[in-house]
């Protein structure tokens, strides 16, 4: 479901989707966290607990649930000929089969690196991603930093969205205003890593559409391809934004909220799926999937 | 030859308004090239942790905090108890912990506070000057670190200052840490903070050596406004009536108190007393 976000062409608020965030009396969790060096496995761990809540306390213990060892073994099984296929890299697989009340679920992550640059994915875009990031790791900084518009290619501005309005919305910052021609549905839903973990509500995914945004290509530009990583500060209504990939070479962009709304100037397409989105907050590290169109600001490094 | 490594634990956590009981054991497995870690399905006896106290100090912090300092909130408080038996290199060793991680925000400050007991007296002092802080100055030229704001530092200072690694009990491979100088050679101990975490090389306990005379009378700092960045300190600091927030750059230490330290919780561990820069 997308959020439209208001008739005004700046001022508008976004309405970020909230779930019922009653969290689940019971939580039970498999995971099998592996490290793959070229072909090879050398670290696996492998982790299972449930968590049982009432009113304010929770009670934890590593018991094991065989029904969703058996999910992650086979979702582990599956991942395992896929990881055979990215000899090059160093592959981060993670399996978490997980029991909220009634509701299963297996989630896996393939976190594929290449020197200082990874990329985040699923088995089934495990090597579109991985061709990608062969590609992006072989692109040459081409132009020195400086303040000129910058173009998120792939998807990256998913990771700027997910800064700006995924964590602001969760932790309850008041809305700002963002153009009209932007849709951004980011639902919260009550989440934890692990069974030791407090939920809390965490963004369960975020796409962003436009419709009818103006786009015009800068000439002189930025073209982002790939972020390092993330954050956004409540306090100071800071976005931090650590750029690993650009025809600029990496750099960090900080800036808040309010300039960040203010600086976007277009964007064209549909939504493409960024590879890269492990978000950690309160030291919980989880995987969201992330969507935006080909945008455009203004300078922000 | 593999390296075996057992821990059974339980621990009790406030964290932001929940309390969680936590009871696990796990088995980690290295061969040198090879590390594997799971649940290991047994129980041993452990401390009785005392959920009422981490009870107390949380409601106690969340009350201090919303009666007597304004416009200063809570922004996470995470309050611990914790019991475990560690097993490894045929030794076996227990293991009590209280931890407090505080962060009080007055915007745009954000004072962060690490303890390891649940004498909590220093959050008062720390409290009540973030509520009466003014704008930022200048780094003052001579400036004193209280012992928690020294002990986040001094992880940064080996090879700069002259710092030793305190003995007691064992390390993560079950290697008694002994007391010895520190250099900038690989620490002979190893730091293993988890069972699911491949230990690594650390110094433990660390303390600076004292040396010269403080000065009480020039400013303090009290509380670290970030987490260290390298030799750089984002701190709030006390000149008499006038609090502020500065950022220090450490490149020289002028003294360091002789006091009895405090041990808190950075890293592997390290010992606070006040220095003076």
């Amino acid at each position: 479901m997308n959020q439209p976000l208001g008739s005004g062409s700046r001022g508008s608020e976004l309405q970020i989707p909230t779930a019922d965030f009653r969290p689940p009396e019971f939580f039970a969790i498999a995971s099998r966290d592996e490290l793959w060096l070229r072909g090879k496995m050398t670290e696996s761990r492998l982790m299972h607990g449930q968590a049982r809540q009432r009113g304010e306390c929770i009670d934890a213990t590593d018991a094991r649930d065989e029904s969703l060892a058996d999910a992650c073994d086979d979702a582990t099984n599956a991942a395992r000929a896929v990881l055979e296929a990215l000899h090059e890299a160093q592959v981060r697989m993670r399996v978490r089969a997980t029991r909220e009340d009634g509701t299963e679920a297996v989630e896996t992550t393939l976190t594929i690196a290449m020197g200082a640059v990874s990329v985040v994915t699923t088995p089934a875009d495990a090597m579109a991603d991985y061709e990608l990031l062969r590609s992006l790791v072989a692109i040459k900084r081409v132009a020195s930093l400086r303040p000129l518009p910058i173009v998120w290619q792939n998807g990256s501005a998913a990771v700027l969205l997910h800064e700006a309005i995924g964590h602001a919305s969760e932790q309850g910052r008041e809305s700002i205003g963002w153009p009209q021609w932007l849709s951004v549905d980011a639902p919260l839903a009550i989440r934890r890593e692990t069974f030791r973990d407090v939920p809390m509500p965490r963004m369960r995914y975020l796409v962003a559409t436009q419709k009818g945004a103006p786009f015009a290509l800068p000439e002189k530009r930025i073209d982002v391809h790939l972020i390092a990583g993330g954050a956004y500060d409540p306090v100071t209504d800071v976005v931090t934004i650590d750029v690993v990939l650009s025809s600029a070479g990496p750099f960090t962009i900080r800036r808040t909220r309010s300039e960040i709304a203010a600086s976007l100037a277009g964007a064209t397409g549909n939504p493409v799926r960024y590879p890269g989105v492990i978000c950690s907050r309160e030291g919980q590290k989880l995987y969201v999937a992330s969507h935006a169109p080909l945008l455009v600001t203004g300078p922000l490094a | 030859m593999n390296e075996v490594y057992r821990k059974w634990g339980c621990v009790v956590r406030y964290e932001n308004g929940k309390t969680i009981r936590v009871e696990e054991a796990g088995e980690a497995i290295d061969d040198g090239t090879f590390f594997c870690a799971g649940p290991l399905g047994s129980r041993v006896g452990l401390p009785e942790l005392d959920a009422a106290d981490v009870g107390r100090t949380s409601f106690r912090l969340q009350e201090r905090c919303r009666t007597e300092v304004g416009d200063t909130t809570i922004e996470r408080l995470i309050v611990t108890s914790g019991g475990a038996r560690h097993e490894t290199s045929g030794v076996t060793w227990m293991e009590e912990s209280q931890r407090v991680h505080l962060s009080l925000v007055r915007a745009p400050l954000r004072a962060l506070i690490d303890l390891a007991s649940f004498d909590v007296e220093i959050i008062d002092t720390i409290a009540d000057a973030l509520a009466r802080a003014g704008g930022a100055r200048e780094a003052p030229s001579r400036v004193r670190l209280a012992p928690n704001v020294t002990a986040a530092l001094l992880p940064s200072l080996v090879g700069e200052l002259a710092l030793e690694q305190r003995g007691g009990g064992f390390d993560g491979k079950g290697h008694a840490i002994e007391t010895r100088a520190v250099t900038a050679d690989p620490p002979p101990n190893w730091y293993r903070p988890s069972y699911s975490m491949r230990p690594r090389r650390a110094w433990f306990n660390l303390r600076a050596l004292p040396f010269g005379t403080i000065d009480r009378s020039v400013p303090r700092a009290i509380a670290l406004l970030g987490p260290v960045a390298g030799t750089t300190l984002r701190v709030l600091c006390v000149d008499g009536d006038e609090i502020f927030p500065t950022t220090l750059e450490v490149s020289r230490v002028a003294a360091v108190s002789p006091d009895a330290p405090i041990w808190y919780p950075y890293e592997a561990g390290s010992f606070g007393v006040e220095m003076m820069l």
